[in-house]
């Protein structure tokens, strides 16, 4: 049975001559936590406004539930949309700001306060029902903006880097607030950030964007560990892969990679490639070992930043800087010598003229 | 052998920070208090002047150098409410003022929230174009004016004066507007459509609360223009029934000059007290809203 519930096909917007969304097509099934990840200015937050209805269409269809929607206001779209600046009304009341889309919709007294009492309850408003928005804190803001969403039983979520505006570790809490309640009431939510700590941890299913196109789209793992274009390899991870442009070469009895400096990086048994093909080489900093002097590629220390839990290192061979995870306590000091050995079997290769994994 | 050491006593820490306390609060006091005691002195002696001077003898003005009234009395006040025409003259003020403001400021509301809000042509031309009434001088205006109301009969009525003072307040009240509507973040309104509000719900509701301070402003200026108004009156009304306030205060002096200070200052105060009521009125209403309206 088909689970989808948002749909775009062949969606584009175009600002006069500039188009700025050049053919998205996308499924998302019922119930799914969808985040669309970006750089600033790939045209996320205009697909998110389109599906709110904030945006016209310019070709193409979105449709919600399997009605096409391009035509239909925002109100009877049956979403919500939570937004970056949590645009509450600031001359009412919490408890006003959450009744005021219900009284637009003319919804029975009974109701209305039924649906403010559980949204109230879900996301710790009671003690604030009775305060301005000026009265509260970045976080609270944050709640009664998602509690004003919650109110309408909207079908379809939509979130506009809601938690750009707070701080570090608010933003983690929030992360988890956020996804737990979507766990709870298992609504459609599409989310937009350009942190793709967010997209990786709240996820079910990652959309990364670029220049108005889809870059790739799956569950985060499947994009963390097969990234499909070099701009996704790129984009995901933190810190990020090591990319190393070089040549395919013969060595026998396998071929390797030069990417200069006189370093020679092993190819996966499986690899495709065929020699004097330009290729990228990439291995996540977590996939590059430390190994026993004279084994791998010989580099220098040039930065140790202790996490607690792991290790990051920089270090510098062959004209190349490697970015270095590891999970041990390292004790190492910049300057000292080191051996990376690449975990081979995890190696990421892309066409270096089309960027596509290879 | 033992070395002391002679300094020059320090002052201690406590003391430094005491003189750096006080040199802050003389500058605050140049650069702030200054200016604001000039400002209170020239805003205020004129009023309070007048308030003194109408309590004195008719003649103490001319006979006497002192500011006190040597034997205070609210004579001159008393004629002035015994004066036949009065209360017309004060019934006209106050009715071509609550019309000359309720209009312009519904008026403006809509226009400031369509140049704020909408985009479309020639929309920066327009508003250019709004000011236009303001940049001519009054009464450059006075003439043609004239020459239109008395072809349309409408001189000596008081469809005259609602429709020149409306037209008078409408530019500024617009462009105070423009400058607030234009302020509000657009996904607050944005919100609201989502919620389900339409244009007029998300004006009424909206948009107008959130910049209530711009229309309690844009409201306090088109009152003080239409009831300080003096040249349209004087040039489209002649009937001593239809005079205002302003314009029967001009209407003491007569070829000779003033001829009874007291009372003159009286009719001043009585012209100058209802608008003083309501701008100490509106000026906490405005702060009320500045205070609960913070976005953040």
């Amino acid at each position: 049975m088909d689970n989808t519930f948002v749909e775009f096909r062949d969606l584009r917007k175009s600002y006069g001559a500039l188009e700025v969304l050049h053919g998205i097509n996308l499924a998302i099934g019922k119930h799914a936590f969808v985040v669309l990840v970006g750089p600033s200015g790939c045209g996320k937050s205009t697909l998110l406004r389109m599906i709110a209805g904030l945006e016209a269409i310019t070709a193409g269809t979105i449709s919600i539930d399997g009605r096409v929607v391009n035509r239909i206001h925002a109100k009877d779209r049956g979403i919500a949309m939570v937004f970056q600046s949590y645009a509450l009304y600031p001359h009412m009341t919490v408890r006003e700001n959450l009744s005021f889309s219900l009284e637009m919709a003319k919804t029975p007294k009974d109701v209305m306060v039924a649906r403010i009492e559980r949204a109230a309850g879900i996301l710790h408003l009671d003690p604030l029902l009775d305060r301005f928005p000026a009265q509260l804190s970045g976080g609270q803001r944050q709640r009664v903006a998602m509690g004003r969403a919650l109110v309408r039983e909207p079908a379809l979520f939509l979130f506009d880097e809601p938690l750009s505006n707070l701080d570090a570790k608010l933003r983690v809490e929030m992360r988890a607030e956020i996804k737990a309640l979507h766990q709870r009431l298992q609504s459609t939510t599409i989310y937009v950030t350009h942190d793709q700590v967010e997209a990786m941890t709240m996820a079910d299913l990652v959309v990364v964007m670029n220049d108005g196109r889809i870059e790739q789209s799956g569950r985060p793992l499947e994009l963390y560990d097969h990234p499909a274009t070099l701009f996704v390899a790129e984009f995901l991870g933190s810190p990020a892969m090591n990319l190393l442009r070089g040549t395919v070469v013969s060595r026998s009895p396998e071929k390797a990679v030069d990417v200069g400096g006189g370093i020679l990086l092993p190819l996966p048994e499986d690899a495709s490639v065929t020699a004097g093909q330009d290729v990228v080489y990439g291995m996540r900093p977590e996939h590059l070992a430390i190994g026993k002097p004279g084994q791998g590629i010989g580099a220098k220390v040039s930065l140790v930043e202790p996490a607690g839990w792991e290790t990051h290192l920089h270090a510098e061979g062959g004209g190349h800087i490697f970015r270095v995870i590891s999970t041990k306590r390292l004790d190492v000091v910049p300057g000292d010598p080191v051996s990376l050995v690449p975990d081979a079997g995890r190696v990421h290769l892309f066409d270096a003229a089309s960027g596509l994994r290879i | 052998m033992t070395i002391i050491s002679r300094t020059e006593p320090q002052p201690s820490a406590g003391v430094v920070e005491f003189i750096g306390s006080l040199r802050f609060r003389a500058g605050r006091f140049v650069l702030i208090g200054i200016p604001l005691v000039i400002l209170v002195i020239w805003t205020t002696v004129p009023i309070v002047w007048a308030v003194l001077a109408s309590l004195k003898e008719p003649l103490e003005i001319y006979q006497s150098n002192t500011l006190l009234p040597s034997n205070p009395s609210l004579d001159a006040y008393r004629e002035v409410l015994s004066m036949p025409g009065f209360r017309g003259w004060l019934w006209n003020s106050v009715l071509v003022t609550v019309v000359a403001t309720i209009v312009p400021l519904t008026i403006s509301i809509l226009a400031a929230y369509g140049f704020a809000r909408y985009a479309f042509r020639f929309r920066h031309l327009l508003l250019l174009l709004y000011l236009v009434p303001r940049i001519i001088p009054r009464v450059s205006l006075i003439v043609p004016l004239n020459n239109l109301m008395t072809d349309l009969g409408l001189v000596n009525t008081y469809w005259v004066l609602f429709i020149t003072y409306t037209a008078s307040a409408i530019p500024l009240a617009t462009w105070i507007l423009v400058g607030f509507f234009g302020s509000i973040p657009k996904e607050i309104e944005e919100s609201a459509t989502i919620d389900g509000a339409n244009m007029w719900n998300r004006l009424r509701r909206v948009m107008i609360p959130i910049a209530w301070p711009g229309v309690v402003t844009a409201g306090v200026l088109c009152i003080r223009e239409a009831w300080n108004e003096f040249a349209f009156v004087l040039a489209l009304v002649n009937e001593t029934g239809m005079r205002t306030l302003p314009y029967q205060l001009y209407m003491l002096k007569d070829s000779m000059g003033v001829q009874d200070y007291a009372v003159y200052n009286a009719f001043t105060v009585l012209t100058v007290l209802p608008l003083l009521i309501v701008y100490l009125l509106l000026e906490r209403r405005v702060v009320d809203s500045i205070v609960s309206g913070a976005v953040k």
